[in-house]
């Protein structure tokens, strides 16, 4: 219905822009005035004007529609003696109805449910209705002021102009406020949490298992249940297994992709250059859960295999083996980014250099590396914030147990895989347990935002030198 | 007169498919300044980035004929292009200091071809080329501080005494003075009488004034050709060719 509607506004003020230039044109001749803007702005003016109050009003009344009927539906429920003792019992009664309506419901059918679905039905078909005629009444408003508008031969370029900056403006509204939401919403299931957990146990606690987290009611928490929770949620065996992972990643990515950068930018003929770069580029396109069951099912098992024939014992499931794929799957950020800062070293500065003599490495390694160093290391940050928010491969290869190790042949555990295993399967959205997978989430933003935050600070310093 | 000390002899240069310089003969004599002019694109550069070799940077760059300094062939596959650039320094068009202190921006050549070995022997080497460079007076407090923070001419002379640093025996100007305003130019041109008693200098200059202000021979190029080179005095008052009077006095270029 609403996709019917909106195909129609657009048709009827699209063709509204021949009306609007034609009629213009012959506004000009007939008067003999010099319009202010070019007859195809009065067009564009009328089919903005034609088309955005009505498709605004549309939207507005599709998100207000089923709020409104909804509270009708369950009041009139309600006096006809359905009885419902709170809110989702009322809503599992409004679900009932809608199906009865749809005709998808199997259940028994009571007299109070029948004639709510009668009701329902009615409702609809007026609050439907009702919406075809005001959406009428506002496109021939909007059209008819705007009409007059051209009529008198307003500054349409100008107006045109305003309508498009305003138009522009809610978009990038509409993205800062979504943005806002999903931070919101992290900090308020994270207040929860930390309503019942002291943030210093969740902040410095040592030991990790949330599954042990069962209470019966978290707003009335006894000090004895709280001794058994205060060490569920420690917070610091998930940090050191991200930075483990992490730090492992970056120990094969960070040479491996510099190398290949100062390859890239420095020694690879164009022709060279031409083919390897896109390759190493196809690496950063490849799924993360590919390089995770290769990591698992590939990498884990050889590493158990010579650590047995060393007679070492590794686990299958190893730090070590999430870490060096997810390295292998950072390296294309690290070289693609350290190549092209590279490329803007100014070639004067090797002339230079190469003018004194220097040979080609020396000149790489005492001029180019130092005067690129600060967007090499702004690229080293933005792969870090990577490897920190990484989840696939370490579900898949690292394990799940949170173990506070730094041996790399043991398993161990992420942010992000905590985050994934708790949300997982049924839960309730009142537990503990649940809303410490926000916390997790507001602690990982944090940190990749700060993260963030640095390696842009390096990369604009590095601008602001050459420009 | 004095000896000659790089001797070109029908050099060639191609850069793909395009010839930029055509069968130049050209003689430069030991601590003198030549100065070299001609029109943008003539081929000026090319020329004296053959004589350190820094056209190898560019990889679709050919040189063909020869080019001797002292007699010793130096366009040659096998020759070590390292130290033929401690002996023939150069100057660029933009002052390129080194994103480093003052100090490091002059220590940098010295330290890779293991000169001064301790300390004080390259504190030395560094007083001196700014010395030289008629810099060390600006700069002797702020040693540390860097090369990217003096002034256009300052830098521009710091690039000289970079160039100095290794003890060159000759030193290439491409357009030394272009970026540089015309009391920073005037201080580069004094230098450069200074600096030719004891190097062999090639300059490349757009100005005909500063060609005659520094030079003692002077060639001009006209679309990779050597059109005529002899003493200064004589190009500028009496050339022997049409087309060299027609550039110095102005009418094309």
């Amino acid at each position: 219905m609403n996709f019917v509607l909106i195909f129609l506004i657009v048709i009827f003020s699209s063709s509204l822009f021949f009306y609007g230039k034609s009629k213009t044109k012959s506004i000009s001749i007939e008067r003999n005035i010099k319009l202010n803007a070019l007859p195809k702005f009065y067009g564009y003016y009328l089919v903005l004007w034609s088309s955005i109050p009505a498709l605004v009003f549309l939207l507005v009344w599709s998100l207000f529609e089923p709020v409104i009927i909804k509270s009708i539906i369950i009041e009139t429920a309600a006096n006809q003696g359905a009885i419902f003792n709170d809110k989702n019992e009322a809503n599992l009664i409004y679900e009932k109805i809608k199906a009865i309506h749809l005709g998808t419901y199997f259940g028994d059918i009571d007299t109070i449910l029948k004639e709510s679905a009668i009701s329902y039905s009615k409702f609809l078909n007026i609050f439907t209705n009702s919406k075809i005629v005001l959406i009428f009444v506002t496109i021939i408003a909007s059209v008819i002021f705007s009409l007059k508008k051209i009529k008198n031969n307003n500054k349409a370029r100008e107006d045109v102009e305003k309508i498009l900056k305003g138009l522009l403006f809610v978009s990038s509204l509409i993205a800062i406020l979504t943005t806002l939401g999903i931070i919101f919403s992290l900090l308020f299931e994270s207040i929860k949490f930390f309503s019942v957990i002291n943030i210093f146990d969740y902040l410095f606690g040592t030991n990790w298992s949330p599954q042990r987290a069962f209470i019966r009611d978290a707003s009335a928490i006894t000090a004895a249940e709280y001794d058994e929770l205060r060490d569920a949620f420690g917070f610091v065996p998930l940090i050191a297994g991200t930075s483990f992972i992490a730090f492992i990643a970056m120990f094969v990515a960070v040479p491996i992709g510099l190398f290949s950068g100062i390859y890239m930018a420095e020694y690879a003929s164009s022709k060279i250059r031409r083919i390897s770069k896109p390759i190493i580029e196809i690496l950063a396109g490849i799924p993360t859960v590919v390089y995770g069951f290769f990591a698992a099912l590939t990498v884990g098992p050889f590493f158990r295999q010579i650590g047995e024939s060393i007679g070492l014992t590794v686990s299958s499931e190893s730090a070590l083996a999430a870490g060096l794929i997810m390295g292998i799957m950072i390296i294309p950020y690290i070289s693609s980014l350290s190549d092209d800062v590279i490329n803007s070293v100014p070639q004067s500065l090797r002339d230079g250099s190469y003018a004194v003599g220097a040979t080609k490495s020396e000149t790489i390694k005492q001029v180019v590396i130092p005067a690129a160093l600060p967007g090499i290391i702004g690229s080293v940050l933005l792969a870090v914030s990577r490897a920190i928010g990484e989840t696939m491969i370490v579900v898949m290869a690292a394990g799940l147990a949170a173990n506070l190790t730094i041996n790399p042949l043991e398993s161990t555990t992420t942010i992000t895989t905590q985050i994934v295993m708790i949300l997982v399967g049924d839960q309730e959205f009142d537990s503990p347990k649940t809303q410490s997978a926000f916390a997790l989430g507001l602690t990982l933003f944090v940190a990749t935002l700060i993260l963030n935050y640095i390696a842009q600070r390096a990369v604009k310093k590095y601008r602001e030198k050459y420009d | 007169m004095s000896e000659v000390k790089i001797k070109s002899n029908n050099l060639n240069v191609f850069y793909g498919d395009k010839q930029a310089l055509f069968d130049v003969n050209l003689d430069l004599n030991e601590k003198e300044v030549t100065a070299l002019i001609g029109p943008s694109g003539c081929g000026k550069s090319t020329f004296i980035r053959c004589i350190n070799r820094m056209n190898d940077v560019i990889d679709i760059c050919k040189v063909t004929g020869n080019i001797e300094i002292d007699g010793v062939e130096i366009n040659d596959e096998n020759l070590d292009v390292v130290s033929l650039r401690e002996r023939v320094g150069m100057v660029f068009q933009k002052p390129n200091p080194f994103p480093k202190s003052i100090y490091d921006n002059i220590s940098y050549g010295p330290k890779i071809h293991g000169k001064g070995e301790t300390k004080s022997e390259l504190d030395e080497i560094v007083e001196r080329s700014l010395k030289k460079a008629a810099l060390w007076e600006e700069v002797k407090d702020r040693l540390d501080e860097p090369g990217t923070g003096l002034s256009g001419g300052q830098q521009q002379r710091l690039c000289i005494a970079r160039a100095i640093s290794v003890n060159p025996e000759v030193i290439l100007m491409d357009e030394p003075c272009s970026a540089l305003d015309p009391i920073a130019t005037a201080k580069i041109e004094e230098l450069i009488d200074e600096l030719k008693k004891t190097y062999t200098i090639v300059i490349v200059t757009h100005s005909m004034a500063q060609a005659v202000r520094v030079s003692q021979k002077t060639g001009f190029f006209h679309l990779g050709k050597l059109i005529e080179v002899g003493k200064t005095e004589k190009i500028f008052k009496n050339p022997d060719n049409k087309m060299t009077q027609d550039y110095i006095t102005g009418r094309f270029g």
